[in-house]
C-alpha cells in the first residue's frame, strides 16, 4: 500500500508540475526583462496576411523595446477549444481574436473571459478613432468589450457576361427582383448561384439574406434576439419556402455534399452566375489569375439598405497581467497608420475612420467602398446573433428544408420549439 | 472472495500492478465518473462560469427535447447491426479463401489488412474523394449507371444514404481486421477432424458447418465483441466524411456527445450522451468480460 501511495503521489507531483508549466507561459517576462503579451489569433488563409501580422508584431517590437508579443495561431475549430479550456485559467492569452457577434464573442464576454476596457477607450482615445459600424459590436455588451479589428460586409459576386447572356440589365434591388434574376439564369441554361453545403454556414448566408428581405429589420432582430416568435411570422415562412425554391431550383446540383471552396470554383470558371460571399473575396478571385474586370458586386437586395456583414475584435483577456501593453499594442494595431498599411489583406475596409480608401483597388474593391458608404447599419450573419446550440439547430433545420426533409411551413415552428425548450 | 484473493497471489502482485492501477484510476477512472457527475449539471465548459446540478434534467431533455439524440441512437444501432453482419461475414469468407494455398495469398492477406491500419481520418477523407460529386469515382459510376439525378451526388449528400455510404468506408476499414482475427482462429482447427469429416463424406459445407465452425466460436466472440465496441464508438469517419450531416441525418451518438460538449457549449448534456454510450457498451461488453474471465479461471 505504501508503494501505492508513493505512485499516486508521484503522479500527482507530476501533475502539479506541469499545471505550473503551463501556467507560466503567460504571465512571464523574458529572459531579458520584457514584457512578454500572448495574443492568440487565427490562421491566415493567405500567406500574405500570415506575413503582414508577422511584421506588425516586428515593428511594434522594435518601436517598444520592452514588449514581447508571443502569438499563437490556430484553425477556427482549435483556437475556440483552446480558448474554451484556458479561459479564467493562468493559461489564459493576454489578447485574443474573436468574432463579435453575440453567439461567439458574446459567449466569451458572458463567461467573463474579456476586461472591460473602457479606461483605455479614454486613454487612446479610442472612441474617436473608430467607425460607427465598427464600433457598435463591441459597445452592445455594455462597456467597452474588446477593441474592433475587421469589418466584413457580405454580398452578391455576379458574372457580367453570365447576367448579359441571361438578359439581366438591372442589378436586383429587391428579393423579389434577385428571384426573378435567378428564373431567368436558370432559363438562359444557366447554374444562378453557387454554396457549399457542407460547412452550413455558406447556404445559411442565403436564408439569412431572405430573412432580412421578408421580415424587415426590426423583425429580424426580434426574432434572433429571441423577442419575436419564428412559429407565428409569416415572413418566416416566406424566408424557408423561398429557400426551398432556390435550393431546387437555383443552387448549383449537389451543393449540399461539397464544401465552400469547391463551389467557388463554380464561379471562377463561369459556371456558376452568382456567389454569396463577404468583401475577402475579391483576393480570392483575384488568386484565380481571372480578368477581374469581368465580376461585380452588389449589396444583398434585402431592400432594408442594411448592410450584411460581421466583425472580429481583439480582447483583453480579464486577469491578464499585461493589461496596459497588451493596450498599447492594441493602440498600434488599429492606428491609423498601421490601418493604412494593411487595408485590402483582411478586407476592402478598415475599422478606423481616418483610413482613406485604397487608390490602387481594383473596381470591385471600389464597388465595396460604395456599398460601405450606403449601408444603413448592419445586421449580422445568424450564426454570430444565435448561440451555438441555436446554431446548430438553425443549420439542420435549413439543410432539411433545403433538401426536401421538412415542409417549410413548419421549419419556423420546429425552430421555435428548441428556442422555447432551451430557456 | 477475500480468502480467494490472497491465495491467488493478487497481494503479491499487487506492487507490479499498482502504478499501472494508479494511472488506470486518474485517468480512466476518474475522467469516467466526472463525465457522469457533469451529466448531473448544466456547465458551458468555461471554467469561468458555474456548474449548475440539474439532477436527470439533461437525460429528460436528450430523451423528450432533443432534435437529434434519435436520429444518432438510431444510426448507432443501425450501425451495430450492420457491423455485425457484412464486415464480420466479408473477413470471415476472405479468411476462408485465403486459408486455402492459393496463389498470391500472402499478398491478398496484406492488401486485405492495409486498411485496418490505417487512421480512420485518413480514410474518411479518401472515401470522401471517391464520393465526391465533381470528380470522384463513385460520381463517374453512378453518372455512368445514371442512378439519382445523373449529377453524381446521391451519397454523402443524400440524408437517407450518408450513413450507409460512410458505413461502406467502415466494412472496407474493419473487414480485413477481421479476416487477420479468423486467420489466426483458422489455425486451431483440427486438420485430423477436417480430415476425418471428409473421409465420412462430408462435402465443404458440411465441413465447414460441423468441423470448422465450431472450432472458430471464441474467435467469432472475440470479433464479434471487438465489432460491437467499434461499432458503437464510432467518430473519426463521420467527422470527416458529413460531420454527421447532412442535416445531422448522419449523426451517431459519440459524434452528437461531442458536439454537444464542444460545439454548443452544453458540457451537461454531452455527458448524459457519453453517459448512455458507456452504459449501452458495458451492457454489451461485461457478459463478454465475465465470459471471458470464467474461461481463464477454468
Amino acid at each position: 500500500m505504501r508503494l501505492l501511495a508513493k505512485g499516486v503521489a508521484a503522479l500527482a507531483a507530476l501533475a502539479l508540475l506541469a499545471g505550473c508549466g503551463a501556467g507560466v507561459s503567460s504571465s512571464a517576462a523574458d529572459s531579458s526583462g520584457k514584457t512578454v503579451v500572448t495574443w492568440w489569433t487565427l490562421n491566415q488563409s493567405a500567406p500574405s496576411a500570415d506575413d503582414q501580422i508577422n511584421k506588425l508584431i516586428s515593428d511594434f517590437e522594435a518601436a517598444n523595446p520592452t514588449i514581447k508579443i508571443e502569438r499563437t495561431s490556430r484553425a477556427v475549430d482549435a483556437h475556440k477549444d483552446a480558448l474554451r479550456t484556458a479561459i479564467g485559467t493562468s493559461a489564459a492569452p493576454d489578447i485574443y481574436n474573436y468574432w463579435a457577434g453575440p453567439g461567439l464573442g458574446g459567449e466569451l464576454v458572458k463567461a467573463n473571459a474579456s476586461a472591460d476596457l473602457a479606461d483605455y477607450y479614454k486613454q487612446y482615445n479610442w472612441e474617436s478613432r473608430f467607425t460607427s459600424a465598427a464600433l457598435n459590436p463591441v459597445k452592445q455588451y455594455g462597456g467597452f468589450q474588446g477593441v474592433p479589428w475587421k469589418l466584413n460586409g457580405e454580398g452578391i459576386y455576379y458574372n457580367k457576361t453570365l447576367f448579359a447572356k441571361a438578359g439581366i440589365t438591372e442589378l436586383p434591388t429587391t428579393i423579389d427582383e434577385l428571384n426573378g434574376a435567378a428564373a431567368k439564369l436558370k432559363s438562359a441554361g444557366i447554374t444562378p448561384i453557387e454554396f457549399g453545403g457542407t460547412v452550413n454556414w455558406h447556404v445559411m448566408r442565403l436564408l439569412d439574406t431572405f430573412l432580412e428581405g421578408y421580415c424587415g429589420s426590426a423583425k429580424f432582430d426580434q426574432l434572433v434576439s429571441n423577442k419575436a416568435n419564428w412559429g407565428q411570422e409569416d415572413c418566416v415562412t416566406k424566408s424557408f419556402t423561398n429557400l426551398a425554391k432556390w435550393s431546387k431550383d437555383y443552387l448549383n446540383p449537389g451543393f449540399i455534399g461539397i464544401n465552400n471552396d469547391e463551389s467557388s470554383a463554380l464561379f471562377y470558371t463561369g459556371r456558376a452566375a452568382m456567389a454569396l460571399e463577404g468583401d475577402w473575396f475579391n483576393k480570392n478571385i483575384s488568386d484565380q489569375k481571372v480578368n477581374m474586370d469581368d465580376f461585380g458586386v452588389f449589396p444583398l437586395p434585402s431592400g432594408t439598405g442594411r448592410l450584411y456583414g460581421f466583425e472580429e475584435a481583439e480582447y483583453i483577456g480579464k486577469d491578464s497581467p499585461h493589461k496596459d501593453a497588451a493596450a498599447k499594442f492594441l493602440d498600434y494595431l488599429t492606428s491609423t497608420k498601421v490601418q493604412q498599411q494593411v487595408l485590402g489583406t483582411f478586407g476592402t475596409q478598415s475599422v478606423n475612420k481616418d483610413v482613406t480608401p485604397s487608390t490602387t483597388a481594383n473596381a470591385l474593391g471600389k464597388s465595396w467602398d460604395g456599398i460601405f458608404k450606403d449601408a444603413k447599419g448592419l445586421y449580422m450573419n445568424n450564426d454570430q446573433n444565435l448561440s451555438q446550440s441555436a446554431t446548430t439547430e438553425y443549420w439542420r433545420i435549413q439543410n432539411l428544408v433545403a433538401t426536401g426533409g421538412l415542409d417549410p411551413a413548419k421549419a419556423g415552428s420546429e425552430f421555435q420549439k428548441f428556442l422555447d425548450s432551451s430557456n | 472472495m477475500w480468502k480467494r484473493i490472497a491465495s491467488g497471489g493478487f497481494v503479491a502482485a499487487l506492487p507490479f500492478l499498482a502504478p499501472a492501477l494508479a494511472a488506470y484510476v486518474v485517468f480512466v477512472i476518474g475522467p469516467m465518473f466526472s463525465a457522469i457527475r457533469l451529466s448531473l449539471y448544466k456547465w458551458s465548459g468555461f471554467t469561468t462560469d458555474q456548474q449548475v446540478f440539474v439532477g436527470f434534467q439533461n437525460y429528460v431533455r436528450l430523451f423528450t427535447k432533443d432534435p437529434v439524440f434519435w436520429t444518432a441512437v438510431q444510426n448507432s444501432i443501425v450501425w451495430v447491426l450492420l457491423s455485425l453482419v457484412i464486415p464480420t461475414t466479408l473477413g470471415l469468407v476472405m479468411a476462408l479463401a485465403l486459408n486455402r494455398p492459393v496463389f498470391g495469398r500472402n499478398v491478398f492477406r496484406s492488401v486485405f489488412y492495409i486498411p485496418g491500419v490505417l487512421a480512420p481520418i485518413a480514410i474518411a477523407n479518401m472515401w470522401r474523394w471517391m464520393y465526391n460529386p465533381n470528380y470522384g469515382v463513385f460520381s463517374d459510376i453512378s453518372k455512368a449507371l445514371h442512378i439519382g439525378d445523373g449529377s453524381g451526388t446521391t451519397f454523402l449528400s443524400d440524408p437517407k444514404v450518408a450513413i450507409y455510404a460512410i458505413f461502406a468506408a467502415f466494412v472496407w476499414q474493419i473487414a480485413g481486421l477481421n479476416m487477420v482475427l479468423f486467420l489466426a482462429g483458422l489455425q486451431s482447427v483440427s486438420k485430423e477432424l477436417v480430415e476425418s469429416a471428409r473421409l465420412d463424406g462430408a462435402n465443404a459445407w458440411g465441413v465447414f458447418r460441423h468441423v470448422t465452425f465450431p472450432a472458430l466460436r471464441p474467435t467469432v466472440v472475440v470479433v464479434l465483441v471487438l465489432t460491437i465496441v467499434n461499432s458503437i464508438k464510432v467518430f473519426d469517419l463521420v467527422v470527416g466524411m458529413t460531420g454527421g450531416g447532412p442535416a445531422q441525418k448522419s449523426q451517431v451518438l459519440a459524434l452528437w456527445s461531442y458536439t454537444q460538449s464542444f460545439l454548443n457549449h452544453d458540457f451537461g448534456l454531452g455527458n448524459a450522451t457519453a453517459t448512455i454510450l458507456l452504459l449501452i457498451t458495458l451492457a454489451l461488453v461485461v457478459p463478454y468480460m465475465i465470459w471471458s474471465t470464467k474461461g481463464n479461471e477454468d
